[in-house]
C-alpha cells in the first residue's frame, strides 16, 4: 500500500519474498565487483525522479544506500513483488551487473547537508 | 585569432557565464564546440550534461532568448493554484557557474548547415562541431479558423509557459457562475498529451473552490480519444459532475470557426455566444529554426536516429524534445530530458571518444485531476525496428484506492523537483 515510504532499506526486509532472497545472494556478489563509473552513467535515468542532492520531495532518496540493500530493492521491483509501476519498468531492463553498478555508484554519494 | 577568440570566451565565461561570441569552431581548435539552441527540458538538459561529463573537454554554448525558463509541465497546477508562478520558473545561471556552459541569451536566428554555423539575432555568428536543436513547438496560428497570433491575448492558448499563463489564470479567475468556458483542443501530434486535460481538471478545481459550480467547461476536440480519457472522464464525473463536457468530432460536428471580437465559437452542432474564456490550443510544429533549417519532414516535425537522436536530415545536428518525432514517445519534458542524455552521452563518443552505450529513454507523466488524485501513464523505450519504440508500459487504473491517488500526486511533485534540478541544478 504505502509503496513509497517501504522503499526504504531500512524496512526493506519485512516484505520481501523469498524468491527475491535467492537473487539477492547472486547479486551481493556483483556488488563486489561493480564499477560505480558505470553506474554513475546508468543514474542519469534515477536523478530524473530522485535527486542527486539526497533530498526528499515527495520522492524517496536513494542516496547513500547500503550497495545490498540497493540491489534488493531494484529486484524485487524487477520481479514485481513491489508494486509502483514505475519502478517496475526501470527496474525491469536492468541487467544484475548493471543493478550492482548503479548500487555501488549510489552507495558512494553521501546526502548534502 | 583562435586564441583571441578563445581567451575571450574563457574570461566572459569566467566573469558571468554569458558569451559575447565570433569566430566559428575552426579546424585543429584546442577543443570541439557544441551549440545548443533552446533551454528547455531538452536544450537544457543535454548542455548540462554534455559541459558536466566532459570536464572542460567539450566548450558548450546554449542559445536561449530567456533569461529565465517557465516550465509548461506544472503549468497547469499553477492556474489550479497548486503552485505559483514563482515556482514554476528557473534560472540558467548553475549551468554557467557549475558546468561552464556558455551562455548567449538571444534567439538562433538562422543555421548555416553547410558551413556549420548559428547566426545569431544581433548577427555574430557561432560556428559548431556539433549542434543540438531543441526549440520545443511553434504554433500552427492558422490552424483554427477566425483565430490567429493577433487573438492570443483575447483567446490565450497557454502553451507556451509565461505571459500567456499568468493571462489564462486571471481570465480563468474572472470567469462568473454559470459562465462557459470553451477549450479547443488540439490535433495529434501536439506537446503534452494529456495536457489539455489536466488543464480541463485544473479548471474545473479552481472553478469548484470559488463555488462557482454552475460555470461549465465544454472541450471541442478534434480527436475521438485522448489520453487518458477513461481516468479523467471517471474523475471529472466524481469531482465535478455536470461541469465538464467533452465533445467528440462526432459530436460537435467539427470546428466552424471562432469569434474573438464577441468571444463566440460556433461548431458544427452549436454555437457558444459570449463565452467566459476561449482557450484555443491549436496544432503544432516543430519550432521554427528547425523548419528553417530543413531538419523537418512534411509533418513539420523532425525524423531523428532512433539510436542517437541525430537528425536524419544532417549528421551533425541533433534534434531533442517536442520538435523530434520520437516515435512512441510523447511529446514531453520527461521524454525530451531523457532524450537529452543519450544524445549527449553520444556527442561526447564522437567528440571525445568517451565510452557510449546502447541507448535507452524513458518517460512517465502524471496528471492531476483533483486535490491528492494524480493519475500517470509511462513506459520505457528503445531503438527498434527504425524508430523509437515502446518496450513496455503502464498506465494508472480507474477505481484506484485514495491512497494510491495520494502517493502518486508526491511523486508528481517529487519528479519535477527531481527533474528541474537535473536540468538546471
Ligand atoms: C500545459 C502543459 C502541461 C505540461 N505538463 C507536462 C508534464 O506534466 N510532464 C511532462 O513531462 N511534460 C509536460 N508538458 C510538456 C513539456 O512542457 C514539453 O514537452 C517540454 O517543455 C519540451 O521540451 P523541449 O526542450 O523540447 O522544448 P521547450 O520546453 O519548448 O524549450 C524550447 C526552448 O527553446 C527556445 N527557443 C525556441 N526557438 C529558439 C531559437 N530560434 N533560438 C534560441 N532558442 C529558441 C525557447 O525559448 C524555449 O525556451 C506540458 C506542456 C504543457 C503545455
Amino acid at each position: 500500500m504505502n509503496q513509497q515510504r517501504r522503499l526504504r532499506p531500512t524496512r526493506w526486509c519485512l516484505p520481501v519474498a523469498a524468491a527475491v532472497l535467492s537473487s539477492f545472494v547472486a547479486c551481493v556478489e556483483h556488488a563486489a565487483a561493480a564499477d560505480p563509473a558505470f553506474g554513475e552513467y546508468l543514474s542519469s535515468e534515477c536523478v530524473t525522479c530522485h535527486r542527486s542532492d539526497g533530498q526528499d520531495k515527495g520522492i524517496p532518496p536513494i542516496v547513500g544506500w547500503p550497495a545490498d540493500q540497493f540491489v534488493a530493492v531494484l529486484q524485487s521491483y524487477k520481479t514485481k513483488d513491489r508494486t509502483n509501476p514505475v519502478m517496475q519498468t526501470i527496474a525491469g531492463r536492468l541487467s544484475d551487473d548493471e543493478m550492482a553498478a548503479l548500487a555501488a555508484y549510489y552507495a558512494t554519494l553521501k546526502p548534502a547537508n | 585569432m583562435k586564441a583571441h577568440r578563445r581567451d575571450f570566451l574563457k574570461s566572459a565565461a569566467a566573469a558571468s557565464g554569458v558569451v559575447a561570441l565570433g569566430a566559428p569552431a575552426a579546424l585543429g581548435q584546442a577543443k570541439p564546440r557544441v551549440v545548443v539552441i533552446g533551454g528547455g527540458p531538452g536544450g537544457a538538459t543535454a548542455a548540462k550534461y554534455i559541459a558536466r561529463d566532459s570536464k572542460g573537454a567539450v566548450e558548450v554554448i546554449l542559445v536561449e532568448p530567456a533569461k529565465q525558463f517557465v516550465t509548461c509541465f506544472h503549468s497547469n497546477l499553477y492556474l489550479g493554484g497548486f503552485k505559483s508562478m514563482q515556482e514554476i520558473t528557473h534560472s540558467y545561471d548553475a549551468l554557467a557557474s557549475k558546468y561552464g556552459v556558455q551562455l548567449a541569451h538571444q534567439a538562433a536566428a538562422a543555421i548555416d548547415r553547410d558551413k556549420k554555423q548559428v547566426r545569431l539575432a544581433d548577427g555574430v555568428t557561432i560556428g559548431y562541431d556539433r549542434l543540438v536543436v531543441s526549440p520545443g513547438i511553434d504554433l500552427k496560428y492558422d490552424s483554427v479558423p477566425g483565430w490567429g497570433k493577433a487573438h492570443e491575448d483575447t483567446m490565450p492558448h497557454a502553451w507556451k509557459a509565461g505571459p500567456q499563463t499568468v493571462l489564462l489564470k486571471a481570465r480563468l479567475d474572472a470567469v462568473p457562475d454559470g459562465g462557459v468556458i470553451v477549450m479547443i483542443a488540439p490535433p495529434n501530434p501536439y506537446r503534452c498529451p494529456p495536457g489539455p486535460y489536466e488543464r480541463v481538471s485544473m479548471m474545473a478545481h479552481a472553478l469548484k473552490k470559488a463555488g462557482k459550480t454552475k460555470a461549465k467547461i465544454v472541450v471541442i476536440d478534434p480527436k475521438k480519444t485522448f489520453s487518458k480519457q477513461g481516468l479523467f472522464q471517471e474523475g471529472w464525473e466524481r469531482h465535478y459532475p455536470g461541469m465538464v463536457e467533452w465533445m467528440a468530432p462526432d459530436i460537435h460536428s467539427g470546428l466552424k470557426a471562432v469569434d474573438p471580437a464577441s468571444n463566440t465559437v460556433e461548431t458544427g452542432f452549436e454555437t457558444y455566444k459570449h463565452c467566459a474564456l476561449v482557450n484555443v490550443i491549436p496544432a503544432q510544429t516543430a519550432g521554427k529554426i528547425a523548419l528553417d533549417a530543413g531538419l523537418a519532414d512534411a509533418s513539420g516535425f523532425c525524423p531523428i536516429d532512433p539510436s542517437n537522436m541525430r537528425s536524419a536530415m544532417d549528421a551533425n545536428i541533433h534534434v531533442l524534445g517536442d520538435a523530434s518525432i520520437a516515435g512512441d514517445m510523447p511529446k514531453s519534458a520527461f521524454s525530451a530530458n531523457s532524450q537529452a542524455k543519450v544524445a549527449a552521452l553520444m556527442i561526447r563518443g564522437e567528440l571525445v571518444k568517451s565510452p557510449t552505450f546502447p541507448a535507452r529513454y524513458s518517460n512517465t507523466c502524471w496528471s492531476l485531476i483533483d486535490t491528492d488524485d494524480t493519475v500517470k501513464v509511462g513506459g520505457r523505450y528503445e531503438a527498434k525496428d527504425g524508430k523509437i519504440a515502446a518496450v513496455e508500459t503502464f498506465v494508472s487504473k480507474t477505481g484506484e484506492t485514495p491512497q494510491l491517488r495520494k502517493e502518486t500526486q508526491a511523486e508528481n511533485m517529487g519528479w519535477y523537483s527531481g527533474i528541474t534540478a537535473d536540468m538546471f541544478g
